[in-house]
């Protein structure tokens, strides 16, 4: 309910506030997402959540560069997770 | 330069906004202190179309917070700064005449200090929605609020401040 809810809003909010604030407020929802997921979650998710988590809740594409070699950081962590979920079938 | 000018100015030099809060309750007594100094806030003309409602409420801080992306401490108590467009429209104000918004402002940075000034950590969120937050707090439809002050006890490790652009020199005033 609570990443429900957030998103909803967010949606309200980000009609009113910076853009930049878009994949702050994606990114924090992944955050408070994974924070239910954890508890229950196996060693590839819970390494793509340690990623994840590694970006600071305050952070913005102030630093163009930076802010996304971080995210690419992390899509890069959850390609390696879904990699590690569903690895390929013997036949392939 | 500490002290030379004066306790206030000081505290308005030491306040920070705290992004990260730990359990510590909030007393009844500082809630209501902090709300309290909202009246000493400079507001146009003395007409307090600005009204504050304090919520202390664990469950509705825990609503609260589901509807404002932009609160990002769990907070031990809150107050929330409000328009009474009922009473503005009585002024002649339009609902968006943008002095109402400047007293939010004032009163919000009132309040700040005064958190400030008997220890408590606070932050400022604006993004929340508004429609949500009135119909948590029951809030009769002329009464909108505007801006959410976060109260409680800054927790030992705080997330790094947001950068800031083009304010080179001046120091981070996010803890």
């Amino acid at each position: 309910m609570e990443v429900l809810a957030y998103l909803i809003t967010a949606a309200r909010t980000q009609l009113d506030e910076a853009a930049e604030y878009a994949p702050f407020r994606l990114l924090t929802a992944a955050q408070r997402l994974a924070g239910h997921m954890a508890p229950h979650a196996s060693a590839p998710v819970r390494q793509l959540i340690a990623t994840l988590d590694s970006m600071p809740p305050t952070a913005t594409p102030r630093d163009r560069d930076a802010y996304t070699a971080k995210v690419d950081e992390i899509c890069v962590a959850l390609a390696d997770c879904l990699l590690a979920l569903y690895p390929p079938a013997e036949e392939e | 330069m500490s002290g030379e000018a004066g306790p206030v100015y000081d505290a308005i030099r030491t306040r920070r906004v705290t992004r990260q809060m730990d359990a510590r309750p909030v007393e009844p007594a500082d809630l209501d202190r902090v709300v309290r100094a909202a009246r000493y806030a400079p507001n146009a003309g003395n007409r307090r179309l600005q009204p504050v409602i304090p919520v202390s409420s664990p469950r509705l801080l825990r609503l609260l917070r589901l509807v404002a992306p932009g609160m990002l401490p769990r907070p031990a108590a809150a107050a929330v700064i409000c328009i009474d467009k009922r009473r503005a429209a009585a002024y002649g104000f339009r609902s968006d005449a943008p002095g109402l918004f400047v007293d939010v402002g004032t009163t919000a940075a009132t309040m700040l200090l005064a958190a400030h000034a008997i220890g408590l950590a606070s932050c400022p969120v604006t993004s929340f929605s508004r429609a949500a937050v009135a119909r948590l707090l029951g809030l009769d439809e002329s009464i909108t609020p505007q801006l959410i002050v976060c109260l409680g006890h800054a927790a030992g490790v705080q997330p790094p401040p947001m950068a800031a652009v083009g304010t080179k020199g001046l120091p981070p005033v996010t803890r």
